[in-house]
């Protein structure tokens, strides 16, 4: 290579190298050259960084617009390709927040099955299956399903033909087909909606992430409301248009089951004492409630709508209290709320002493309290069977009497149970403020289908309820005054400006196909993660220096040498985190430091063995030369256990584990490289240019 | 400079006494968990934690006053420094529990400016399988160590190395518990513990590795040598080797331990007893399985000339 010779010689003033000293140089230059060009980005999206804040006060505010926005226009690429090659911290470091989620494919096996068909069988299998990969997050929630279904609901002669209606060829096996198809849609468009959320919402450097089978991994650096990105992400925002059916029909339902909670209770007193009894314990708020209906109850007496019942009443007679209890005895049901009947346009309490209830628009307010009970009665499936297949009960998502905070009053409606439209026909959303309520409200545009159908359903039921339902929260049920063209839509009900703001994104980013559910959720605060960095690198700082300074006296020249090493290897460490999307974090710090001493740890066993040879009386070159060959194979080995172990964390850790076994990996494969490699050529080079032809490893003189 | 040179010390001589000494130890690595109770971290437990920050500092009773009318059973400790604190709540009571107890606490101290720290809120599920996966990894670690280094070595040798770091896993957790229970470090079996369990795991390994790399190039040196005395000669040849490299990765350790800040901290001191006996069991579990079962599984008379004494030891033994 004579061209690189003569290159050489220029640089080195007249030094003549020999070609293999070249290739000593290379290998201790060219490392340190990749890693700064690998670190550039680092340095130069900093710089940036910087220069882009002068140009904004302290609130994050730009105040000089025009030199902003040129140094925008003029650096907008440069900042992009250099902040995606840039060394990342990790949440720990920077401050976020962390969040894990589930889908819930469980959920979606059970929507997806046609409600009329759904029974008792069916959820016996749901709830198995659930149970079942509960435990394991790896395994086909579809093949326990189906193994859960062949062994509960086949031998019951069902088939999953009786539970889940498809288009085109009916079979078993289409079914499946189907259903597999949909579980991994919902998956992908679980992570797809949510990264769509999380975009609008503005969160900087967003890292999104399928884990495992069913899993969506969120990094959400400098996030610090999690309350709002909670909602935000757990939402499956479900928007439906659903008619209002509070009839006397629903009213009769009730009344049945009011019948047959009671009787049931008659003919199994003994199973069914424990429960009321514990039922009492639950909800001793409940009682002060109910004393409502029975103000209702005498209010009634006295008023001329409902004569009948007077003359029926079965309590008549019985003392005021006396009659309540008794009231609430039979009337388990019907008691935990409030009914009215709407006449005139005025509302008239009801009772469910007799069945006879007039037609017309009814009315229905539940105390929080008494909510857990009411839903756990709608819940069981023989309680469920009496209400009407087509028709659903759902309460408001707001509560009418903010007054009364510590037992907040809901309303709950009767609603046609498949929706007139579904939110997907909504094409943008728009969160504003109503002027005459002083309320927020969210405005709606549809697509023009969206909108036909919207006409032509608006148009057939005027005068009457559509309620607005947002995943199974009636959020409101205005009645409408006309037929609404051109698509139109809004939204009350919210709680304040935020669920607002929030809910524009969320109707903008579409609904989710299946629940999701958040499994683990770590938040560090700004103010920690710089404590953090501080003492990390402070105590890493201490700990190199000591290091380094023990090796200089000890191995004297030869330490040098390794400290210059283990410095060439800290940087390449740092320069291929990067490469490997690796982002820094504490215990990453923490493996650095351990990539340290194994570092050290290579050497000085090098280093000892060339003093033992030179003990032997081994010639400067051949101690040298023997002392790396020797305890190669120790370093070989040492390396590798410890890789093994990286290996094993980095596949079964999370999260900030698996930083720490990221830079461990990278690690030893870099100290192997410097410790064996690097710091063999400084040593050669050294070696060439003393005329004694040694340098000094520490060993006593007289030796 | 040079601490120590052409050492002669008999280190395999007295092994039996360390080996007492090592099982009376990992008995209580067994047992201490047990009787002392670990203290598991909301990693495999579940719950919420929240580490918070007050303007000032505020007395820790007040604010569990203040937490357990809300929270039955919540832990408050100190966090850090004096006006630092954390609040763990179980996982039955964890739903929006960082709202309710800074609720609480802006009531008591409407002045006070409180900062949230950190907060994790870990699921039942996730803990369970992280648990699973933590045991797992370290099985797999124990086991793929022992199978690279019986193909490196014997098998005989991989057998001693997993026994080494069984035995150091062990002692380790020993101390980490009576530590905890003494309350003199912050020290949860969390998942950063783990992280430490397994590069103890990796790295108390590294002195095995290196007397056995030792011994190998001594059998071949000084064939016929019996196996003792090559042993002790091996672990005397590499000593200055492991004295320098323990003495630097301990400094690096207390240091993180003392100054590294409450994260690193169970993290590093847990590296630090097992780094200390690593090099400990490399040379009185590693080195003496393998002599153990040369002389009583494959009753190979490595003594050669030694043999009356041999004779006269179990005499003694058989006495005890």
């Amino acid at each position: 290579m004579p061209d690189f010779d003569e290159h050489m010689q220029t640089n080195f003033g007249g030094n003549t190298l020999k070609p293999n000293l070249f290739w000593k140089y290379f290998i201790v230059l060219a490392p340190i050259i990749a890693a700064g060009f690998l670190l550039y980005p680092t340095y130069r999206s900093s710089d940036l960084e910087k220069k882009e804040q002068s140009f904004k006060d302290a609130n994050g505010k730009v105040i000089d617009s025009v030199g902003y926005a040129n140094f925008k226009s003029k650096y907008e690429d440069d900042i992009k390709s250099n902040k995606s090659k840039r060394i990342k911290l990790g949440l720990d470091l920077r401050g976020g927040m962390y969040v894990m989620l589930e889908v819930d494919i469980v959920q979606l096996l059970r929507e997806a099955a046609s409600h009329d068909a759904v029974d008792d069988i069916f959820e016996q299998v749901i709830d198995k299956t659930r149970k079942e990969t509960d435990l394991n997050e790896d395994q086909s929630v579809l093949d326990v399903f189906q193994k859960n279904f062949n062994e509960i609901a086949k031998p019951k002669g069902r088939t999953l033909i009786n539970y889940y209606e498809i288009s085109g060829e009916i079979s078993e096996e289409k079914i499946l087909e189907k259903l597999k198809k949909d579980i991994d849609d919902a998956i992908d468009q679980a992570k797809e909606v949510i990264r769509q959320r999380i975009d609008k919402y503005g969160v900087s450097e967003p890292t999104i992430q399928k884990q495992g089978a069913r899993r969506i991994v969120l990094e959400l650096p400098g996030v610090n409301n999690e309350e709002e990105m909670r909602k935000l992400i757990e939402v499956s925002a479900r928007l439906e248009f659903k008619l209002v059916r509070n009839n006397a029909e629903i009213v009769h339902a009730f009344y049945k089951i009011d019948e047959y909670l009671s009787k049931s209770k008659k003919n199994t007193v003994v199973s069914d004492t424990a429960k009321t009894d514990s039922v009492k314990a639950d909800s001793t708020a409940v009682k002060v409630d109910s004393t409502k209906v029975a103000v209702n109850d005498t209010t009634k007496k006295d008023s001329a709508t409902a004569k009948k019942a007077d003359t029926t009443d079965p309590y008549a007679g019985l003392p005021k209290e006396e009659a309540q209890k008794r009231y609430e005895k039979d009337h388990p049901f019907t008691s935990l709320f409030i009914s009215y009947f709407i006449q005139n346009e005025k509302s008239q309490p009801i009772s469910y002493i007799k069945d006879d209830f007039p037609d017309g628009e009814y009315y229905f307010q539940i105390p929080q309290s008494s909510l857990e009970r009411f839903n756990n009665y709608l819940k069981r499936s023989d309680i469920n069977r009496i209400i009407p297949n087509d028709l659903q009960v759902l309460r408001t998502a707001k509560s009418s009497s903010p007054l009364n905070a510590s037992n907040p009053i809901y309303s709950f409606y009767c609603l046609k149970r498949d929706p007139e439209l579904k939110g997907d026909v909504v094409t943008n959303a728009h969160a504003s403020f109503d002027p005459q309520s002083n309320t927020p409200v969210v405005m709606m545009e549809m697509d023009p289908d969206g909108a036909a159908s919207w006409s032509r359903i608006t148009g057939a039921n005027i005068k009457k309820k559509i309620a607005i339902v947002l995943d199974d929260q009636v959020y409101s049920a205005p009645t409408v005054q006309g037929k609404i063209t051109g698509g139109s839509s809004q939204i009350t009900g919210m709680q304040n400006a935020e669920e607002a703001h929030l809910l524009e994104i969320v109707l903008k980013a579409g609904a989710l196909k299946a629940p999701v559910k958040i499994m683990e959720e770590r938040v560090v605060g700004p103010s920690l993660g710089e404590d953090s960095i501080n003492s990390g690198l402070m105590a890493s700082g201490i700990a190199f220096l000591i290091v380094i300074i023990f090796m200089g006296v000890y191995y004297s020249t030869g330490g040098w040498v390794a400290n210059l090493a283990v410095l060439i290897n800290v940087t390449l460490i740092m320069a291929t985190l990067p490469l490997f999307q690796g982002t820094l974090t504490l215990p990453g710090i923490a493996g650095i430091i351990l990539t340290i001493a194994m570092a050290v740890d290579a050497n000085i066993l090098i280093f000892e063995r060339i003093r033992e040879e030179l003990l032997r009386g081994r010639s400067a070159r051949g101690a040298i030369d023997e002392g790396f060959s020797k305890a190669l194979t120790a370093v070989i080995d040492t390396h590798i256990t410890t890789f093994i172990t990286g290996l094993i964390l980095f596949f079964l850790g999370t999260g900030p584990i698996q930083g720490f076994a990221l830079t461990l990996m990278i690690g030893i494969l870099s100290t192997f490289f410097t410790a064996i490699t690097v710091s063999r050529a400084i040593i050669e080079i050294l070696v060439s240019r003393r005329e004694s032809g040694m340098i000094s490893f520490g060993q006593p003189k007289s030796l | 400079m040079q601490f120590l040179h052409g050492t002669k010390i008999d280190f395999l001589g007295k092994r039996k006494t360390f080996i007492y000494l090592s099982l009376v130890l990992n008995v209580v690595g067994l047992l201490a968990p047990f009787i002392l109770g670990l203290r598991f971290g909301i990693d495999f437990e579940g719950g919420t934690e929240i580490a918070l920050q007050f303007s000032e500092k505020i007395n820790t009773a007040e604010i569990r006053n203040v937490i357990d009318k809300q929270f039955e059973g919540a832990e408050i400790k100190s966090y850090g420094k004096e006006n630092q604190f954390l609040v763990r709540v179980a996982l039955n009571l964890s739903k929006d529990a960082t709202g309710k107890v800074i609720d609480a606490l802006k009531v008591k101290y409407p002045n006070e400016t409180i900062t949230i720290l950190k907060e994790d809120t870990i699921g039942p599920k996730v803990g369970k399988e992280l648990r699973t996966k933590a045991l797992l990894a370290v099985v797999l670690a124990v086991i793929a160590i022992m199978l690279y280094i019986a193909f490196r070595f014997e098998f005989t040798y991989g057998v001693g190395a997993a026994i080494a770091i069984v035995h150091d896993v062990l002692v380790t957790l020993a101390l980490v518990t009576i530590f905890s229970k003494l309350a003199i470090l912050n020290l949860e079996i969390n998942q950063s513990m783990i992280a430490a369990f397994l590069t103890v795991v990796g790295f108390s390994v590294n002195d095995t590795v290196i007397i056995f790399d030792r011994v190998r190039e001594n059998l071949d040196r000084h064939k016929g040598m019996n196996m003792i005395k090559l042993m002790n000669m091996s672990i005397n040849e590499t000593l200055s080797r492991t004295i320098n490299t323990v003495l630097t990765v301990v400094m690096v350790l207390l240091i993180i331990t003392l100054f590294g800040g409450e994260v690193l901290q169970g993290f590093s001191f847990t590296m630090l007893v097992g780094i200390v006996t690593g090099t400990y069991s490399s040379i009185y579990i590693a080195s003496a399985f393998v002599i153990w079962y040369m002389q009583n599984v494959k009753k190979i008379d490595i003594e050669g000339d030694n043999q009356r004494q041999i004779k006269a030891e179990q005499l003694k033994a058989a006495k005890a």
